[in-house]
């Protein structure tokens, strides 16, 4: 039997040179470029290399496969998703969907007609159910990575070169992988507080939080923002004493409107929750059974010592760039740590660029998306855009707390002259009939054009309904374009428009 | 999460609501048997644009073009730009050439027809502009006679310029807010009794040049006139990440020594494609072919033969691997259950090219060096020995050794294998199954 070939089609042509149906020419170009990489060991070039498979990083890829480019994302955590899915918004969320069943079990349901027998706390089942949704969800973007031909390295990454990246990878050994260009989307990590060592077990962040073995007797909460008040709120629920100490005076972070924020501190304390604004935190012992915290008035004044359990740091998150030898390029960051770029995302090293929460503006999952697409687009196309006055904020207790644009505060300082409208969520009919009716809605537009400078909501699904305002603030709409467009009824959704109509006009429901 | 593929595209994709529009205008105007072409006119490609200059017309008169060729390309004093089709369709006319200059937003510079219209019984409708002075060749359009029906059925003259001028009739109101009006906005025009051409004295102070209720209220004197654009402003800086004052943190340990920038970029890949060949004998074939023409007299051409052997080897091929995988595979990969998958045979598309060989010398060419090493036969100067048969195609094919091969990407040479084994054998071993 004859030997069939196996061969490329350019040596084809020399194996059959008497036949006739094969190219006459092949560029000795080629050739030259077949040779030389049939023996090429040096790293491949990529178009793009990203450093970190977070929010920021992973949708980067995605797009970036999307577009066409060669794509390779590193990460070292063994999952995608980073801190989002893995440790922050995904299971923080998820337990506080299933702490607030537990409680409205505990709680509510018996006044509904809905009579529950005993009703028993399974943590570790909620800890399941939880890391269940995170790795459907991790493993969700790593199909993402196929279907849209993002190459994944798991390993750690630091700069070697301009364009060379270093992976320690994650099952032994290195690799050099060079980028034409490069994204650093290495995230955040909490602010430690001085003095207190994290542990993870008794002295915690968000990532001690919400992975607890048992419901503490007593928590504090360091820090009055909204990972603080979400993770409180769980533990809270789930029968801990929970007591929050907030330097400022105001809880929520200084993003949130001061009316909302007091009307949340109410609504909080209701639930259970302790809190002591204006004051500090001096240090801590965590020697003993329980962990003494010395704390004293902001303005100074009376000390006192608060016990605890369990002690929850959440003051804050700082950029991570650890390890990341980003004094091997050059690059800087300011101050907090946030590596310094300009308005196309680049750092000095025009082809290294650097979105989410290492680097400026809120640090937030969608900021870090939306940063995520307009960065490859203003690599592969020259233009990007993210509009930074019309990021959604949102706070997942119950009722949630979420807003767009700016708050009173703001709008008062900036010297422009404005109009308020509200909207009680216990005058919507919904908000009753759900027997649900905490909050109201807020609107501020400018006096003289009624162009919407902001919108706050505290209510029930107020996450969602944040959406429309965020619409309406991309469009520049007027409160009376909300006022006049129909919502469907009954609806929490009809508390929106009618404060809407408060702010331009009246509305018809209160 | 969700996606923004498309939130910044250069290209205007504004012809879709223009032809819409147009097309609405024209109900009232064609007539039954006589097929009306579309105005196409000079989008507005920015909020602010109010003229461009058409630079060059990629589409020619009687051309067809399909949605998103880009028909033509303008330029403002700011920027040049694609102008996409939004559906398909056919050039019908080009009112304004190449190289025309001070073109105003909203007046025609094409027709168009639908794809399928005969452009020879084509009406072409007449101009719908008015107020919005034309280019300047065209400012002494006369407007009292443009309403009279007669013109508009007026048939085109391909070159003809005038016939456009003459029908131009100022029928529709150029809007620039090509979106609806705003709720707000639409209301108070209506309370105040503001006629929709006003929209042109009113400045937009909006996003993307949108009309805002501040806006009507500065045209109506309410407010300020500035007071609108003042505020947009200060809106607008909010819009940015604030980048200024940033207070670098005193450079660390002294910076290593800089690397040197990686120099050498790889080559393009060449695109990797791999020619797979099997020698496949037909003295089978003849054999069988020339006892059916003996026995039942029928002459079968040995084409019958291969394409039906090639029909039997693309049954249930392995799998290509430069095939996408489905939605589920991938996620079984991810989830690792791909490994007990039993991937079917999938049918293929493989068509052998056949070429052949001398029947002199059947079998020396086909067989080179055992280690096929790519950069050895590459590098063989095995052109240069040619005896010059190459340039001299054999016809059809030789009754005894001919080479089937078919070229596959890179990746897929082992299922190409498969097929031309399977035509082998079915040609070699028993060709008679083939047409009995
Ligand atoms: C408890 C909690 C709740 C939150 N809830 C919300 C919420 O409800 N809504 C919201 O919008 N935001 C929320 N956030 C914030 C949100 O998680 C972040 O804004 C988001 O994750 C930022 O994405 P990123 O990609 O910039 O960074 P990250 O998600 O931190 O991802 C960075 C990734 O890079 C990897 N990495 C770092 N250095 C390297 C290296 N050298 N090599 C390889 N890999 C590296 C890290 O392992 C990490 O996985 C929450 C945060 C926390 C902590």
């Amino acid at each position: 039997m004859l030997r069939s070939l196996l061969v490329p089609r350019a040596a084809a042509r020399s194996a059959f040179k008497k036949s006739s149906s094969l190219p006459a020419v092949i560029a000795p170009s080629s050739i030259a470029r077949w040779s030389r990489r049939g023996y090429a060991t040096e790293a491949e070039e990529k178009d793009l290399v990203i450093i970190g498979g977070g929010v920021a990083g992973y949708v980067a890829a995605i797009k970036a496969g999307q577009e066409g480019m060669k794509v390779t994302c590193i990460e070292k955590r063994g999952t995608l998703g980073g801190t989002c899915l893995n440790v922050g918004c995904i299971p923080s969320k998820a337990l506080l969907n299933n702490s607030h069943l537990y409680h409205q079990i505990l709680h509510d349901t018996k006044a509904r007609g809905i009579d529950v027998g005993d009703v028993k706390l399974n943590l570790a089942q909620m800890m399941k159910s939880k890391d269940t949704a995170v790795s459907g969800l991790t493993k969700g973007v790593e199909f993402l990575f196929k279907k849209n031909g993002v190459e994944y390295v798991k390993g750690t990454a630091s700069f070697a070169g301009e364009h060379e990246i270093k992976v320690n990878l994650t099952e032994g050994g290195e690799k050099t992988i060079i980028g034409k260009n490069i994204l650093i989307a290495t995230g955040s990590e909490a602010t430690p507080f001085p003095g207190l060592e994290i542990d993870e077990k008794r002295i915690i962040t968000s990532t001690g939080a919400i992975a607890l073995d048992k419901v503490p007797e007593s928590m504090v909460v360091i820090g009055g923002g909204i990972i603080g008040l979400e993770m409180g709120s769980v533990w809270s629920r789930l029968g801990s004493k929970v007591t929050v100490v907030e330097f400022l005076g105001q809880i929520g972070g200084p993003g949130m409107d001061a009316e909302i924020s007091k009307a949340a501190q109410k609504i909080l304390k209701k639930q259970g929750i302790d809190f002591k604004l204006n004051t500090k935190v001096l240090g801590g012992d965590a020697t003993g059974d329980k962990i003494k915290l010395e704390v004293e008035a902001a303005k100074g004044g009376k000390k006192e010592t608060l016990d605890a359990d369990v002690v929850l740091v959440a003051i804050g998150r700082r950029p991570y760039t650890a390890g990341l030898g980003l004094e091997n390029v050059g690059l800087e960051t300011d101050e907090k740590g946030r590596l310094v770029i300009d308005h196309e995302f680049r750092t000095k090293l025009p082809h290294i660029r650097v979105v989410g929460d290492c680097t400026f503006g809120p640090m937030l999952a969608h900021k870090a998306e939306e940063e995520a697409v307009a960065v490859v687009e203003w690599i592969k196309k020259g233009y990007g855009h993210v509009n930074y006055g019309a990021i959604p904020s949102v706070m997942y207790t119950h009722p949630e707390v979420a807003w767009v644009g700016q708050n009173e505060q703001e709008v008062k300082a900036s010297g422009v002259e404005y109009k308020i409208g509200t909207f009680p969520f216990s005058a919507n009919s919904r908000a009753k009939t759900n027997l649900d009716t905490e909050g109201f809605v807020k609107m501020i537009a400018d006096a003289k054009t009624d162009r919407i400078l902001g919108i706050h909501i505290i209510g029930p699904n107020a996450g969602e309904m944040i959406a429309e305002g965020t619409l309406a603030l991309e469009y520049g709409a007027s409160t009376e374009d909300i006022g006049r467009t129909s919502h469907a009824h009954p609806t929490l959704a009809e508390a929106f428009k009618e404060a809407a109509m408060a702010t331009y006009g009246k509305a018809i429901h209160f | 999460m969700a996606s923004f593929a498309n939130a910044c595209r250069l290209s205007a994709r504004l012809t879709a609501r223009q032809l819409r529009q147009d097309a609405a205008a024209r109900g009232f105007r064609s007539s039954a048997k006589v097929m009306a072409a579309q105005n196409f006119t000079m989008p507005a490609l920015s909020p602010t644009m109010t003229e461009g200059n058409i630079a060059k017309w990629n589409v020619k008169e009687g051309d067809s073009f399909s949605a998103g060729d880009v028909l033509l390309e303008i330029e403002t004093d700011k920027a040049s730009m694609d102008v996409e089709a939004q559906d398909d369709g056919i050039m019908a006319k080009i009112t304004q050439g190449d190289g025309t200059k001070g073109i105003q937003v909203g007046s025609r510079i094409a027709v168009i027809a639908e794809s399928g219209d005969d452009l020879s019984t084509l009406e072409i409708p007449a101009e719908e502009k008015e107020a919005a002075p034309s280019p300047k060749k065209e400012a002494s359009t006369p407007k009292s006679e443009s309403s009279s029906e007669s013109q508009t059925e007026a048939t085109p003259t391909p070159s003809s310029s005038a016939s456009s001028e003459a029908s131009a009739k100022p029928a529709g109101k150029p809007k620039k807010q090509t979106y609806p009006l705003l709720p707000s906005v639409g209301h108070l025009m209506k309370e105040h009794g503001i006629e929709e051409s006003a929209i042109e004295k009113m400045s937009p102070s909006g996003p993307n040049g949108r009309l805002l209720k501040g806006d009507v209220l500065a045209y109506l004197g309410s407010i300020s006139s500035s007071y609108p654009a003042e505020l947009s402003s200060k809106i607008e800086k909010l819009t940015h990440l604030d980048l200024s004052n940033i207070k670098v943190a005193a450079s660390a340990p002294a910076p290593a020594p800089k690397p040197k920038p990686a120099e050498s970029i790889p080559e393009p890949v060449i695109p990797q494609e791999s020619e797979i060949a099997v020698p496949i004998s037909m003295q089978a074939v003849l054999d069988v072919q020339k006892r059916i023409q003996s026995t039942l007299g029928v002459f079968m051409p040995l084409s019958t033969f291969i394409a039906r052997a090639t029909d039997v080897a693309n049954d249930n091929l392995p799998r290509s691997k430069t095939q996408a995988a489905t939605a589920d595979e991938l996620f079984n990969q991810v989830l690792g259950l791909d490994t007990v998958t039993t991937s079917a045979g999938v049918r293929g598309t493989f068509l052998p090219q056949i070429t052949a060989l001398p029947s002199a010398d059947p079998s020396a060419p086909v067989k080179p060096a055992k280690q096929l090493d790519i950069i050895d036969i590459l590098s063989r100067k095995t052109r240069s020995t040619s005896s010059g048969l190459a340039s001299k195609p054999l016809p059809g094919l030789s009754n005894s050794v001919n080479v089937f091969s078919v070229k596959v990407p890179k990746g897929d040479e082992k299922r190409a294998q498969v097929f031309l084994d399977r035509v082998k054998s079915v040609l070699e071993a028993e060709p008679g199954r083939l047409v009995l």
